[in-house]
């Protein structure tokens, strides 16, 4: 039989089929070539992306330190953090599970679902809903997990304060950035998650405390678990420390001499503008700013009347009252605009235009000089120098030159730059002219005048300094937070020179001097550890027996004393106490207790020994 | 009639041999590789059963490239009511597998008898249409040949198994394509059934994707509104018929071609969204656009994806794929086969395995020509077209241009009855290669 060839299919339509077959080949081959030679690197990055967990590594944030640099103000503690990857949490039901969380450790699920909310950011990014956790509050929750999908933790550096609200004013505390804070840093390396410094060094030197935050990457299957042994790490890089110029003893020391009345003290040291202690009353413990309740405790505080976040050394103002008289004397002395021997007689009573001004003591007291004005505190004769022997420009000028009237500069944000009341400033903020009354009111440090305790205190520090003015501040150092190696020290910087001559503020000491062995102070400051000068401010507020009580001071005092010895001290107590005229009072303890390197305990019993008795306490 | 038996073994098709065995190779390897977690350990002994599968497979496929296909002409009409028998009861009978009764068997031994019936329905249409080639441009003859192919297709949407259910389709149109149906028949079953898809899936396009109503879709989901739509559809097919009956003119003819597709495909999507579960549906309209559910239906279209793509030009090496190995891809062992093999082997890989498909689908065209009978012809067209469809319904689904439907990729998927329903039907390619001269 012959093999005899017959095409049984249409080969038309088998021409057909095998172009279209031949064109899904080339569609689909270009389609591979596509995605896996020319975008690969899309898939590539998104294939890590799903399978890449990062999470942070912490940077320690650099500690704290006094002067002594022995024990730290603000330390680190582990603690953790509960996290939650959005995309593992079941579909659904993620406010389930969070609120379940929230209770395990008995947080307000509102607002932990709040935070949750803003500030959840990738699929995959962990966010963060509780922290502050202890080892075994955590081991509660690791038991359980299972009944948490998609929940973790991380360990968190968690701040502590170990002398909690001593220094609290200087040191401050950190909290998680705010939205609006964030929007201000962002561009600064913050993130939604940081923790940033709300007040005092903390807030000031954050940047140099925070450290740079490392990263972990880990790989994780499509179940969560984690995939291998290998994880890359981005290591932290810490923070410095910072050691503060603070005296932590005699900071205490100067707390428990304030006690519990609302005021503010200061003590510096005038040749290089350390601040060696700085209280304020009342304070807070920012160590109750971590944990639960924490916010609650921040709002209870924050609304608090007798405002205990303010830092009043710094942040407020108030009537310098007679302590202001330094300043008219130092303008009568510069200016020559009295003879300083000559007397002038108080009666009492200064009439001056229709009105007639009193001094504190009704009958007077008699005939004064410059030296007897101050030391008594005689306001009959700085009105009669004020009206009739300066202008209104010099002792404006004088007030400058002595730093009232403008932030001093310290490292500590809010300060309040007080009030130097001139007559342009009269006319365009209170719309009034300024009259002769306003000039008695300013020759006594009282009227439209406002300064701040540590404006006082640079005030005392540039006579003792012989004119020279330098900017206080509170960080001494910055250091290695490893190698302890110093890497920035605070060089002192001179802001002013007041350009008194050296004879004008040799008789200003010589006079502060006389308050204590003839004048005000007489019977308050009972030290007979150094001499002390200084001088004592009733401030009127206009209430019957209440009045702010300043003393501002510096010790030793003699001309063969080395500048760098010496201290100046402002202790203002406000009127809102009962009237103890407690601010001469705190400032005989504190400086019987710096020098003679006494606690205030010891400090009180050495004084009530002698030779003067410690008769108010 | 006289026997001639092929002169050497080495007579039968070895391009189409050597394919199917490196593509079993290959295979087994990417079996092996998507049971190894990303620790390292041999999670899944799948490859193992595979290399058996595989070996037994062959054997059966070389038994029947020797016998004389005229055999299977012979028995297409038993073994097509025979797997009609099963597959009605496979839905009864069957293991439950994911919430669906594919499964027939007794103990570890089970088959999808879903797979088998391909074969069956190849051999029983390519009978069908050689005894009528001379009324095969008949609408009878088309319809009836539908009709046989809607059997297995309604019985294993009753499974349910959509991705199967549809291999039968293209078998058909290709096997009447080739056995003489008028290509306007044809055409309008195909646009048909496109119309349907496209009307079943626009109502949950719509919802899902616009987030909104949109008119055209309440007009397929609003019973009034489809009402109205299909009277006037229904006015305006009468108005085409009236045209055509007076005029004579082709383009009414075209017009009653077109309304009337429309007119019956809207009603019928009415039908199959109602017997659809919703999840299927869903599959459609996340092939549409993945991240309208990434973490649902439309996980499995990106994680394929990103796989693919990040296996770049030479592919991150064997075993070391990491989005197959941290399991980020669904039955990565038999849908997904392709995108572990993407990943790893890279573009190249891709490329090898379209050639190995391209020879053996090359190979089928050339056998389809030299054909003996009408018979033969056919039969290896249907088997063509069961390997394009697969072919291109698989592989589209692991770049996200095909629905996933969860078809296997013939020879290389796991699976016992796919590996032995695509060997057998090389099996009956090499077979009428073998036997072309024969009379």
């Amino acid at each position: 039989m012959s093999i005899q060839k017959q095409q049984h299919i249409d080969s038309k339509r088998l021409l057909i089929l095998a172009s279209m077959t031949a064109a899904v080949f080339v569609l689909y081959s270009w389609r591979f070539f596509q995605m896996q030679v020319l975008e690969g690197y899309i898939y590539q990055d998104r294939a890590q992306e799903t399978a890449q967990r990062s999470e942070p590594v912490f940077a320690q944030r650099g500690q704290i330190f006094d002067r002594f640099y022995d024990e730290p103000l603000a330390t680190n503690r582990n603690s953790f953090t509960i996290t939650v990857i959005p995309a593992d949490l079941p579909q659904g039901r993620q406010e389930e599970v969070i609120t379940a969380v929230a209770e395990l450790f008995n947080r307000d699920p509102a607002f932990v679902l709040d935070r949750y909310r803003t500030t959840a950011r990738g699929r995959f990014q962990p966010v963060e809903i509780v922290g502050n956790l202890s080892l075994r509050e955590i081991t509660a929750l690791a038991e359980n997990i299972q009944s948490f999908p998609g929940v973790s933790w991380y360990s968190k550096p968690e701040r502590v304060y170990p002398f909690g609200e001593l220094t609290a004013n200087l040191v401050g505390y950190v909290g998680d950035i705010t939205t609006q804070e964030l929007q201000v840093l962002f561009n600064e390396g913050y993130t939604a998650t940081a923790v940033i410094g709300k007040i005092g060094a903390e807030q000031q030197y954050d940047q140099v405390l925070r450290g740079t935050d490392g990263r972990r990457f880990r790989l994780f299957d499509a179940q969560g678990r984690r995939v291998g042994d290998d994880e890359r790490i981005i290591p932290p890089v810490q923070g410095s420390n910072l050691v503060l110029t603070i005296d932590r003893s005699l900071q205490k020391l100067a707390q428990e001499a304030l006690g519990p009345r609302i005021g503010s003290v200061v003590v510096m040291r005038p040749y290089n503008g350390e601040i060696l202690a700085m209280v304020t009353y009342p304070r807070f413990d920012p160590n109750r700013f971590i944990g639960p309740g924490s916010s609650v405790e921040v709002q209870r505080l924050s609304r608090d009347q007798r405002s205990p976040f303010l830092n009043r050394p710094v942040q407020s103002s108030a009537s310098p009252a007679s302590t202001f008289k330094i300043v008219m004397s130092t303008a009568v002395l510069e200016e020559k605009a009295f003879p300083v021997e000559e007397e002038i007689n108080c009666t009492g009573q200064f009439p001056y235009g229709n009105r007639v001004f009193n001094d504190w003591l009704e009958y007077g007291h008699g005939p004064v000089n410059l030296a007897s004005a101050l030391a008594q505190s005689c306001n009959i004769y700085y009105y009669t120098m004020g009206t009739s022997r300066l202008t209104v420009d010099q002792i404006i000028d004088h007030s400058y030159r002595l730093g009232l009237g403008s932030p001093t500069g310290i490292d500590i944000s809010g300060e309040s730059s007080g009030l130097v009341p001139s007559p342009a400033w009269k006319e365009q903020f209170r719309n009034a002219r300024w009259v002769g009354g306003d000039t008695v009111n300013l020759s006594i440090g009282q009227g439209f005048l406002q300064v701040t305790p540590l404006q006082m205190a640079v005030m005392v520090s540039t006579i003792v300094n012989n004119g020279i003015t330098y900017r206080p501040h509170i960080l001494r150092e910055t250091r290695d937070p490893v190698t302890g190696n110093v890497i920035t020290r605070t060089q002192p910087e001179v802001i002013r020179d007041a350009e008194l001559s050296g004879g004008t503020l040799r008789d200003i000491r010589a006079h502060m001097r006389k308050v204590i062995t003839d004048g005000t102070a007489r019977v308050v400051i009972t030290t007979n550890s150094v001499d002390v000068a200084g001088k004592t401010g009733t401030g009127q507020i206009g209430v019957e027996e209440h009045y702010h009580s300043w003393f501002v001071a510096y010790a030793p005092h003699g001309e063969n004393v080395p500048v760098e010895d010496t201290i100046a001290v402002v202790v203002m107590v406000d009127a809102v106490n009962e009237w103890e005229w407690w601010a001469p009072k705190a400032a005989n303890i504190i400086i019987h207790g710096y020098f003679r390197g006494l606690d205030y305990e010891e400090t009180v019993i050495d004084l009530r020994r002698g030779p003067r008795p410690l008769w108010y306490m | 009639m006289r026997k001639i038996q092929s002169r050497s073994i080495f007579e039968i098709d070895l391009y189409i041999v050597i394919s199917a065995l490196v593509l079993l190779v290959i295979g087994i390897l990417f079996i092996f590789s998507s049971g190894v977690t990303a620790t390292g350990q041999i999670a899944s002994r799948e490859y193992l059963r595979q290399i058996i599968w595989a070996t037994t497979g062959l054997i059966i496929m070389l038994s029947v490239t020797f016998l004389d296909y005229r055999l299977f002409y012979r028995l297409a009409i038993i073994f097509f009511v025979v797997t009609t028998i099963v597959l009605l009861f496979t839905p009864v009978l069957g293991r439950s597998v994911h919430g669906a009764r594919r499964w027939l068997g007794i103990g570890q031994l089970g088959a999808q008898p879903s797979e088998f019936a391909k074969l069956s329905l190849i051999l029983f249409l390519a009978r069908f249409y050689s005894n009528r080639w001379k009324d095969a441009r008949s609408l009878k003859v088309f319809l009836t040949a539908l009709a046989i192919t809607a059997v297995p297709i309604l019985l294993v949407l009753a499974q349910p198994d959509l991705g199967t259910a549809m291999v039968y389709f293209p078998i058909f149109l290709l096997i009447a394509l080739f056995g003489g149906s008028r290509p306007a028949h044809i055409l309008y079953v195909t646009c048909f059934v496109l119309a349907l898809v496209i009307f079943t899936v626009l109502p949950f396009w719509a919802e899902h994707l616009t987030q909104r109503s949109l008119p055209f879709a309440l007009v397929l989901t609003d019973r009034s509104a489809m009402n109205m739509l299909i009277t006037g559809l229904v006015v305006a097919l009468v108005l085409a018929a009236l045209g055509l009956f007076f005029t004579r003119r082709r383009l009414f003819g075209w017009l009653l071609y077109g309304i009337s597709i429309v007119t019956a495909a809207i009603p019928a999507a009415h039908i199959v969204r109602m017997v659809l579960r919703d999840y299927q549906i869903m599959r459609l309209v996340v092939f549409l656009n993945p991240y309208v559910d990434p973490r649902g239906a439309g996980w499995n279209i990106i994680q394929s994806m990103t796989a693919v793509g990040s296996g770049g030009l030479a592919g991150k090496g064997f075993l070391q794929g990491t989005h197959s190995h941290y399991q980020y891809l669904p039955a990565q062992s038999t849908d997904f086969i392709f995108s572990i093999l993407a990943e790893e082997w890279g573009f190249l890989g891709v490329v090898l395995v379209f050639i190995l498909f391209g020879i053996i689908l090359g190979r089928s065209f050339y056998v389809m020509i030299l054909a003996r009978d009408r018979f033969a012809g056919l039969a290896v067209a249907g088997v063509a077209a069961m390997y394009l469809f697969h072919f291109v319904v698989n592989v589209g689904m692991t770049i996200g241009m095909m629905p996933i439907t969860g078809l296997p990729l013939l020879l290389l998927s796991f699976g016992g009855s796919s590996v032995w329903t695509g060997l057998i039907g090389l099996g009956i390619v090499m077979s009428v290669y073998q036997h072309r001269y024969q009379y």
